[in-house]
């Protein structure tokens, strides 16, 4: 059946309803490009600054604290914000996509490839930056600020990893404190464990895998450092980090391999909660960082805990100059930040030693600063924030390996311990990390070099 | 042409430009650019460089993703058929006349409606070694617990199990295929002496037989395309034992800023995933042509 002809009414009537959706579409595309100014002002004429931030909870608030004493402090500038989960990745693509925010608060470890793509502005290009370069950092902590020689960002608190021991587990083995050197450790270690009658584990001494958040952190205790800056190449195959993997594939073996690795999956979902495997005593030593004083007084303020440094090998004990692995959280500005100047007085505001020490009291952490108050120290709600602070402060302190393929490579050595722990053979499994690692590293470096910024 | 005509015709693509445009634009547009893509080192955050075949080259020798590549495969040999056989065996009963079917056909269905996560979550605690049902049932009638995910010989399997319990939606599919299995010709069937079996081979197979090819299909995509239970539930461990194609190329892309090495895993997948699809596709038309023939 044939349509009836329109009537000349219809026919107005879709010219109409066609010019009015046409209509809404424009206004719309004005909208858009009328609010897609990059430089953005609150209503009271301040500059408002967008900051993405990792941290959520306590340790957001503690951040926010700050913030809010910025905005306060001045009338030309407002910052806002914002809790960025998987900061690194939304970076990348916001900066690829020409949108980024004014501040990031990156990890230590990103800085290599945010740096040699040329993706941050360098802080020492600013004006008034030369107070961050005179020594103002821990020496460590600046040469995680900086890369090629030039400071990409600031630091946003710092942490180095420690021995945390429970007080009343080793008083049953007659000791005060976590044991210095890797000898006494398996000892007591072996001491400490307690079986149930089905021959399962219910308290462990200590076990590298809880938690297995930095399998490759062993080989610093006994003093590799993972990456050679001069020949810039991973050194996983040395016989550091060998003797570090046998004492792990030893202490999986003395425990059971199967029945340890399943006793340390159990907590892989209540680290640092209630059920936290070291504040419950299921474990009596955890090399951590100083978060865990914050958790301690969260959900077991009544646990008595000692830290001390990461123990070493015997024959190299140095009370004076401990190992540990330091890291620090840090802040950038973005290339393409729409208010790089506003950026850089905000940065400049959280690096001073009154807002980096009140963040690190927060978070319980060490300053990263190279001059710490006296009243930092007093009533800090971490107890051994002192040992913390040494480590940071140590000149045998580790660092992560200043090069883009560090987190491929770091991922490699989760697969790695797993092999270990449960039997592979410690050379075989180096060995492939190591391969594998520096092909990535050696790949970058000769695209770096084609690009021209070698 | 008449002028009604014409414009009759404009008004056509006036209509149909949204679609053309969004087609160019959201697909043909990025499937173009992820080609270029995986032919350049690309870290979103500089220009990127044209390095030709290279990511190609180094994927070839990159343990990983060849380990990803395996697992993938596993676990779409495994998931499929069971994804299969437990659809099928639910529709099935489902059709059976029994009081309370569509309170189990929503049950069933439930499933597909809870976000991944929150699935993979709970899954995760049914296999904890410690307290998870499945362990306190072994362990209740003597057996040792098992350590699910964390031991590499169960960890590609139980996320296959898991897999399985998210059938509701090919259930539905099976189950309206099922309605149109004509009744006369399985009375004529039942008449002539055919058993249940018989019934179900001859009868019931061929008539649902396009809508399980389709099962096949989508499952063998969905399983080589796994990334949400096995990111969330293993981490791709222990031991790589669990690392699928999807997380090689996550990782690539958001961890270690390698946009094209990424780009180079994807078109990889996209070519095993089709190749694996139109293989199924195949394999199903034979044996559903070789039963009607039968």
């Amino acid at each position: 059946m044939d349509a009836p002809p329109p009537s000349p009414e219809s026919g107005a009537a879709a010219i109409w309803t066609r010019r009015a959706a046409l209509g809404i579409l424009g206004i719309g595309a004005a909208g858009v490009f009328a609010s897609s100014s990059r430089r953005r002002r609150t209503p009271d004429g301040r500059v408002r600054l967008r900051y993405w931030e990792k941290w959520t909870g306590s340790e957001g608030a503690a951040v926010q604290a700050l913030v809010d004493r910025f905005n306060a402090s001045q009338e030309r500038i407002f910052v806002e914000r914002l809790a960025v989960a998987d900061v690194f990745s939304k970076a990348m693509v916001a900066i690829g996509g020409g949108d980024p925010p004014d501040v990031v608060g990156l990890f230590s470890w990103n800085l290599p490839a945010f740096a040699e793509a040329g993706a941050l502005l360098p802080l020492d290009g600013f004006a008034g930056a030369e107070s961050l370069t005179a020594g103002h950092y821990a020496p460590a902590i600046e040469r995680l600020l900086t890369h090629g020689g030039r400071l990409w960002c600031g630091v946003n608190s710092c942490y180095t990893l420690c021995m945390y021991g429970n007080a009343q587990a080793l008083r049953e083995v007659g000791l005060e404190a976590p044991p210095a050197t890797i000898e006494e450790l398996d000892e007591v270690g072996a001491q400490l464990v307690r079986r149930g009658g089905d021959g399962r584990i219910q308290r462990a001494g200590f076990l590298q895998n809880v938690p297995l958040w930095w399998p490759y952190s062993w080989p610093l205790l006994f003093g590799d450092q993972l990456w050679s800056v001069e020949e810039q190449r991973f050194t996983f195959e040395s016989e550091r980090c060998r003797a570090a993997f046998r004492w792990i594939s030893d202490t999986a073996e003395r425990h059971g391999r199967a029945a340890s690795n399943t006793f340390a999956r159990g907590f892989e979902r209540s680290m640092l909660s209630a059920g936290d495997p070291f504040l419950t005593g299921a474990v009596s030593l955890t090399v951590q960082g100083p978060w865990m004083a914050n958790f301690a007084r969260q959900y077991h303020p009544d646990l008595e805990y000692v830290v001390t440094p990461v123990p070493v090998p015997a024959a190299e004990i140095d009370a004076n100059n401990p190992r540990g692995m330091l890291e620090c959280d840090v802040l950038c500005i973005p290339r393409g930040a729409p208010h790089p100047d506003e950026a850089f007085e905000f940065v400049a505001f959280m690096q001073t030693t009154e807002a980096q020490e009140f963040l690190a009291r927060e978070h319980c952490k060490p300053s990263p600063l190279a001059e710490v108050t006296k009243e930092f120290y007093v009533g800090h709600p971490n107890p051994f924030v002192a040992v913390h602070a040494a480590v940071a402060q140590s000149p045998a302190v580790s660092v992560l390996p200043e090069t883009r393929a560090w987190k491929p490579f770091s991922d490699l050595t989760v697969a790695a311990f797993d092999a270990v722990w449960m039997g592979g053979d410690v050379d075989t499994e180096l060995s492939r990390v190591q391969a594998r690692g520096q092909e990535i590293a050696d790949t970058q470096a000769a695209r770096r070099k084609r690009r021209g910024r070698l | 042409m008449t002028s009604r005509a014409r414009s009759q015709e404009r008004a056509g693509w006036l209509f149909s430009l949204p679609f053309v445009l969004g087609t160019l634009l959201f697909l043909a547009l990025p499937v173009g650019l992820a080609i270029y893509t995986s032919l350049t080192e690309n870290a979103l955050i500089e220009e990127p460089l044209f390095i030709g075949l290279e990511n190609y080259r180094e994927l070839a020798g990159d343990r990983s993703f060849r380990i990803a590549l395996r697992n993938t495969a596993l676990y779409a040999a495994l998931a499929v058929p069971l994804n299969m056989l437990v659809s099928l065996g639910l529709a099935l009963l489902l059709e059976q006349k029994l009081r309370g079917s569509s309170v189990v056909r929503a049950l069933i269905f439930l499933p597909v409606l809870v976000p991944i996560v929150a699935a993979s979550l709970g899954w995760m605690w049914l296999y904890h070694p410690e307290y998870g049902l499945f362990d306190r049932v072994l362990r209740a009638v003597g057996l040792p617990g098992v350590d699910w995910l964390g031991d590499k010989r169960f960890a590609l399997l139980s996320l296959v199990v898991m897999g399985a319990w998210i059938t509701g939606s090919q259930v539905l599919i099976l189950t309206a295929s099922l309605r149109g299995v004509r009744r006369d010709l399985l009375e004529a069937a039942r008449l002539d002496g055919a058993g249940a079996w018989w019934r179900f081979r001859a009868v019931v197979l061929p008539t649902i037989g396009p809508a399980l090819s389709f099962n096949a299909v989508v499952s063998t995509i969905w399983a080589a395309q796994v990334f949400a239970t096995p990111l969330i539930m293993t981490g791709g461990g222990p031991e790589q034992s669990t690392k699928v194609v999807s997380m090689v190329m996550f990782e690539n892309a958001f961890r270690y800023a390698r946009m094209g090495y990424a780009s180079s895993i994807a078109w990889i997948q996209f070519a095993a995933t089709l190749l694996m699809a139109l293989l199924v596709l195949w394999l199903g038309r034979r044996f559903f042509e070789s039963e009607v023939r039968g």
